[in-house]
C-alpha cells in the first residue's frame, strides 16, 4: 500500500514536471547567458558605465537581438551572432576603459603640472645646455619682444599690447590644447604623457593637439616658433625633433621653427620631461 | 550601426523569413569595410598592443578574400563582417593599452614628485 502511494506520488510529480517543461519555454542558450553576464559586468563597472558610448549600446543591441532570436536562427546565423556580439562586448569594454584612462591621464597631467610648478618655484637654477647636440639650434632666434608699440582693448575692455592680443586670439583658436600666455609668448605645453613612455613618439592625443596648433600657425605665417624640450638626455632632443617634424608635415614651414633643449639640472624639476612650443607674435 | 553590423538586420530578417542570399555588391562592400577596419587597426599599432586580435582579423579577412575569389558571396560577407569587427576590437584594445601605459607613466611621475615635494625641507 505504501509502495503504491509512493508510485502514485512519483507519477503525479513526473506528470507535473513534464507539463511544466512543455509550457515553460527553454532558457537562453549558454552563449547568450555568458554574453548577458558580460554585459551586466560592464554596466556594473563605474569605469565602463560612466564612459560608455555608442559602443556599449551596440553591444547591448547585438546581445538583445541574439537573445530574442537565438531559437529561430539557423546554426550558421547563430554562430555568427555569437561571434559578432562577443567582439562588440570586447569593443565596448576596451573603448570605455581607454576613455577612462585618457581622462585620468588628463587629470594627472594637470596635477603634475601643478607639482612641477611647485618644484620650479623651489628651483632657482635653469641652465640651457649647449654641450649636447640639439636637433636644430638657429643663431637667428629672436628673443621675445619687450617693446610695446601699440595697445588694443581685449574683450573685457582692458588695454593690452597688440602682440599679446594677437596671441590671445591664437590661443582661442586652439580649443582643447593646453596653453598659456607668459613672458615668452603663447606657450603650448605637451606634457610627458603626450609621448609614448620613454620614447619620442607622439601619442594620438598629442597629434590631435598639434593638428590644432599647426592650423593656427599655417594661417599666421609671421609668428615665431621655438620648440623647447626639457630634459638632460637625448630623449629631449628627439622629442623636440618629433614635434618640429610633425608641425612641418602639417604645413608649418620648418625654417620657422627653432628648437632647443632645456636642462633643469637642479631640484625637483629634473623630472620635468615636457615640451613647450613657444609662439611669439612677431 | 546597422550598416556596420549587418548581423543585427539579418537576424531580424531570418526570424521573419525574409532573409535572402547576399549579392555580390553587398559582399564587396562588406569586404571593403573589413579591409579598412584591418588597415585602421594596423595604423593604431595593434600589431604591438593587440597582436592576437589583429591576427584574427587578418585570418578572417583572408577567408573573406578566398570566398570572394570563389564567388561565394554569403561566405564573403560572413567572414568580412568577422574581420571588420575583429579589426575594430584590435583598434579598441590598442587604444586602451596605449592610454593605460601613458597614464601609468604619468602616475609614477606624479607619485615621485609628491614624494620629493613631501620630503623636501
Amino acid at each position: 500500500m505504501r509502495t503504491s502511494n509512493t508510485l502514485t506520488a512519483l507519477a503525479v510529480g513526473a506528470t507535473l514536471f513534464l507539463g511544466a517543461c512543455a509550457t515553460v519555454p527553454p532558457g537562453p542558450p549558454p552563449d547568450v547567458v555568458r554574453l548577458q553576464n558580460d554585459l551586466d559586468r560592464l554596466h556594473g563597472d563605474p569605469r565602463i558605465a560612466n564612459n560608455a558610448g555608442p559602443e556599449l549600446a551596440n553591444a547591448d543591441a547585438a546581445v538583445d537581438v541574439l537573445a530574442r532570436n537565438a531559437r529561430t536562427l539557423d546554426s550558421r546565423g547563430y554562430a555568427q551572432g555569437v561571434y559578432i556580439a562577443d567582439k562588440l562586448v570586447g569593443i565596448a569594454e576596451a573603448t570605455a576603459l581607454a576613455r577612462y584612462a585618457e581622462q585620468r591621464g588628463t587629470e594627472l597631467g594637470v596635477e603634475r603640472e601643478h607639482l612641477l610648478a611647485q618644484s620650479e618655484a623651489r628651483t632657482t637654477t635653469i641652465v640651457t645646455t649647449t654641450d649636447a647636440p640639439p636637433p636644430v639650434v638657429r643663431s637667428d632666434i629672436t628673443p621675445p619682444p619687450t617693446v610695446v608699440r601699440e595697445t588694443v582693448r581685449d574683450e573685457s575692455g582692458q588695454l593690452v599690447p597688440r602682440q599679446r592680443a594677437e596671441l590671445e586670439v591664437m590661443q582661442q583658436q586652439m580649443p582643447g590644447v593646453e596653453s598659456r600666455l607668459d613672458a615668452r609668448g603663447l606657450v603650448v605645453r605637451l606634457g610627458d604623457f603626450m609621448f609614448e613612455p620613454g620614447r619620442a613618439e607622439l601619442t594620438p592625443t598629442a597629434e590631435q593637439s598639434l593638428d590644432g596648433v599647426a592650423r593656427v600657425l599655417v594661417s599666421d605665417g609671421d609668428a615665431g616658433i621655438t620648440v623647447e624640450a626639457f630634459g638632460a638626455d637625448g630623449l629631449a632632443s628627439a622629442r623636440a625633433d618629433a614635434v618640429r617634424d610633425y608641425l612641418d608635415a602639417r604645413g608649418v614651414d620648418g625654417s620657422r621653427i627653432a628648437s632647443r633643449r632645456v636642462d633643469l639640472r637642479e631640484g625637483l624639476a629634473r623630472n620635468d620631461r615636457r615640451v613647450d612650443i613657444v609662439i611669439r607674435g612677431d | 550601426m546597422t550598416t556596420r553590423y549587418r548581423f543585427l538586420i539579418l537576424a531580424a530578417l531570418a526570424v521573419s523569413g525574409a532573409a535572402a542570399a547576399v549579392d555580390r555588391d553587398t559582399a564587396q562592400l562588406e569586404l571593403t569595410q573589413a579591409v579598412t577596419a584591418v588597415q585602421t587597426a594596423e595604423r593604431d599599432d595593434a600589431a604591438r598592443y593587440a597582436p592576437a586580435d589583429l591576427d584574427e582579423a587578418h585570418s578572417m579577412l583572408g577567408s573573406a578574400q578566398s570566398a570572394a575569389d570563389a564567388r561565394s558571396w554569403d561566405d564573403t560577407a560572413l567572414f568580412a563582417e568577422r574581420a571588420k569587427v575583429s579589426g575594430d576590437l584590435a583598434s579598441a584594445r590598442s587604444r586602451q593599452h596605449r592610454a593605460e601605459s601613458a597614464t601609468e607613466e604619468i602616475e609614477r611621475s606624479v607619485d615621485s614628485l609628491r614624494q620629493q615635494i613631501g620630503g623636501a625641507p
